[in-house]
């Protein structure tokens, strides 16, 4: 996989390349708009990632660019600025997804993925494993280590999701809007308190715990 | 910038168009009285002269070439104005002729009668009197038709100039507010009640209107730096800490899990406080929708399902009529979300939180009730403050934002919060929205 970091901030240009390297792409790193282009133009990049605010041409306008010349290449954009006026804007020139700044890496890891995933067209798996847990998305029925476990809706739609990042760390953030479609952040512990259910009933009993918790940073099944 | 160059060619083109108008009209009117003046008065000349050459005919008949030329001379004596006459016989001498020299036709106006034996009586009058009279007319209506053309210019021109002068006095007032940023300046307002004055008062009223958005934009900036203080010092505090210690990776990574944690913090703090300025200052764009406030609720309590059974605390929906808001959908379940955790967090195990929606006249009401601790009379009032929190609040987690979010929000829709409370026993929360 290789990914085309277009982006002036030395900082989180730097951040975000070493985290994709480290999660096993290929990155090219280019610091203003114009090199942007260049770059997405002259190499098969699966995924580019476009800051808004770019010397030279802004991300806007590289994006535009390399709709105009037929690059289909999904495109996540990276901005500070946070309205759903921005947001639209940026969709609307041919961005696939867009993320405000701060963000967790874990997010921006997640999305990237996504969009490689729904470039590449992977087929759906019906059943999803990790070590003796299984989770099968047709009936709906959860084991581990072959025991029937039973779970309420919504401790499946966050199992379905953590299994589907299995290995990578997710946020709460990303939970809640996974798992409630709920985008703004509720200042109780909503998320905290529907983990410790599920941990409740998929790792108690068992001797290997799975679902770990990765301080200041969100939840992982490994 | 634009009126300024606008104003002066429009003002001079608007005082041309008058003067011109002004002076086509008095120039006709001059040319008419002229016109008429010369007509009547050579109507005039023809007719004397026609009379005297009926007389002098009459007089030729009774006593000839003789007693006309007697005429003739007495009259030449005594008449006020003398008059040129000539008869000619029919072998084309002149038998009458009043004076010799004179007779210069192209100075006359001159009538002529053949008798019944082929004489010829011509009677010529002086037109020099009449032509001079005209001259002096002339020159007259000239000055006239000059002192016309001045009045119209200068009329016009101040005319112009005090239609103009309005707005010329907003452009200046525009420009100085660009060049200046400040926009407590105010266009003064004319004494009339025209369209102009009504440019101006409306042109003041968008003033009041910018000035209000921009101070409550100032403010709003003002509070983030102050309230974001607080945070930041957090933030540094355990790294500074950790950097200061002697080497010790577990140390460290908690420093950073503390660093992260409270960034997090920081960004959903600086988000609500954003939040409410823009919806306090009137900039926060609500995309409205009808909304059926039972979706609102149902979605509040879904979300917080776990936590209240966690807790042990009972969370339900009282049935009632629905009522429909023109709303954001987002926003409305913000506001349900944030009073339920509100109720939650405050409320003990075995607790109940009730949540119910009706209508109050042209009001929908969406209420929240708790079994919980209460909030003490004095501190009713300040809940909604932004970062206040209670002596019991103090022991939860929770930024003192939710409740201020609420109140902004709704007042932003149109509506209401209230409150009420009894130490001990509970609190009722109460969103009022038009409906």
């Amino acid at each position: 996989m290789r990914a085309l970091i277009i982006e002036d901030d030395q900082t989180i240009a730097d951040f975000v390349a070493r985290g994709l390297r480290e999660a096993g792409f290929a990155v090219d790193v280019t610091a203003d708009g114009e090199q942007g282009i260049q770059a997405a133009l002259a190499g098969q990049h699966d995924v580019a990632l476009v800051d808004l605010m770019l010397p030279k041409r802004d991300g806007l306008a590289v994006i535009d660019e390399l709709r105009r010349r037929g690059r289909t290449t999904p495109v996540l954009i990276l901005s500070a600025r946070r309205s759903v006026d921005d947001r639209v804007r940026g969709l609307q020139a041919g961005g696939d997804d867009y993320l405000t700044k701060p963000f967790a890496f874990a997010e921006l890891l997640a999305r990237v993925q996504a969009l490689v995933r729904r470039a590449s067209r992977t087929a759906e798996p019906t059943t999803l494993t990790l070590a003796d847990l299984t989770l099968d998305l047709l009936s709906r029925h959860v084991t581990r280590a072959g025991t029937i476990i039973d779970l309420r809706p919504r401790e499946f739609a966050l199992l379905e999701y953590l299994l589907r990042n299995a290995g990578k760390v997710v946020s709460k953030t990303m939970i809640l809007s996974h798992v409630w479609e709920y985008n703004f952040d509720p200042q109780t512990n909503i998320v905290d308190v529907l983990v410790s259910r599920l941990r409740d009933k998929i790792d108690r009993p068992f001797e290997k715990k799975l679902l770990q918790t990765v301080r200041g940073v969100g939840y992982v099944l490994r | 910038m634009q009126l300024a160059h606008m104003s002066r060619p429009f003002g001079l083109r608007l005082a041309l168009w008058y003067a011109t108008l002004f002076v086509v009209g008095a120039i006709s009117i001059v040319y008419l009285t002229y016109a008429l003046t010369a007509a009547s008065l050579a109507q005039r000349d023809r007719q004397i002269i026609q009379s005297k050459l009926g007389e002098y005919s009459a007089v030729y008949d009774q006593g000839g070439v003789r007693a006309l030329a007697g005429t003739v001379e007495a009259e030449q004596r005594t008449a006020p104005e003398r008059l040129f006459v000539r008869v000619v016989g029919r072998s084309s001498e002149a038998l009458v002729l009043s004076s010799a020299e004179g007779w210069e036709p192209s100075t006359l106006e001159i009538g002529s009668l053949q008798l019944a034996d082929g004489t010829l009586v011509q009677v010529g009058k002086s037109t020099e009197a009449r032509q001079d009279l005209l001259a002096r007319f002339r020159a007259t209506l000239g000055l006239i038709t000059l002192s016309i053309v001045v009045v119209a210019l200068t009329g016009g021109w101040l005319a112009t100039r005090s239609a103009v002068q309005p707005i010329r006095r907003l452009g200046e007032v525009v420009r100085r507010i660009i060049a200046t940023g400040q926009t407590d300046e105010r266009v003064p307002v004319g004494r009339h009640d025209d369209a102009i004055s009504e440019l101006t008062q409306l042109f003041n009223a968008m003033l009041d209107r910018i000035e209000g958005l921009v101070r409550g934009m100032r403010g709003a900036l003002d509070n983030v730096s102050h309230d974001l203080r607080t945070p930041l010092a957090r933030l540094r505090g355990p790294a500074e800490i950790a950097l200061a210690g002697p080497p010790d990776l577990g140390r460290y990574r908690e420093a950073l899990a503390d660093c992260v944690e409270e960034t997090d913090r920081v960004l959903v703090m600086l988000d609500t406080l954003m939040d409410i300025s823009e919806a306090e200052s009137g900039a926060l764009a609500l995309r409205r929708e009808k909304v059926p406030l039972s979706d609102v609720v149902e979605r509040a309590v879904d979300l917080y399902r776990e936590v209240a059974e966690a807790k042990g605390i009972a969370l339900a929906i009282e049935p009632s009529a629905d009522v429909v808001v023109n709303g954001d959908r987002v926003r409305l379940q913000q506001v349900a979300a944030n009073l339920l955790d509100n109720a939650v967090k405050y409320t003990p195990a075995g607790g109940r939180v009730v949540v119910d929606v009706a209508r109050q006249g042209d009001r929908a009401l969406l209420r929240v009730r708790d079994t919980g601790v209460g909030i003490p009379p004095d501190e009713l009032p300040r809940i909604w403050d932004r970062l206040f929190r209670g002596d019991k609040s103090r022991a939860e987690r929770g930024l003192g934002l939710g409740l201020s979010l609420v109140k902004a929000v709704v007042e932003a829709h149109g509506g209401a919060v209230s409150v009420t409370s009894e130490p001990g026993r509970g609190s009722t929360f109460v969103v009022s929205l038009p409906a």
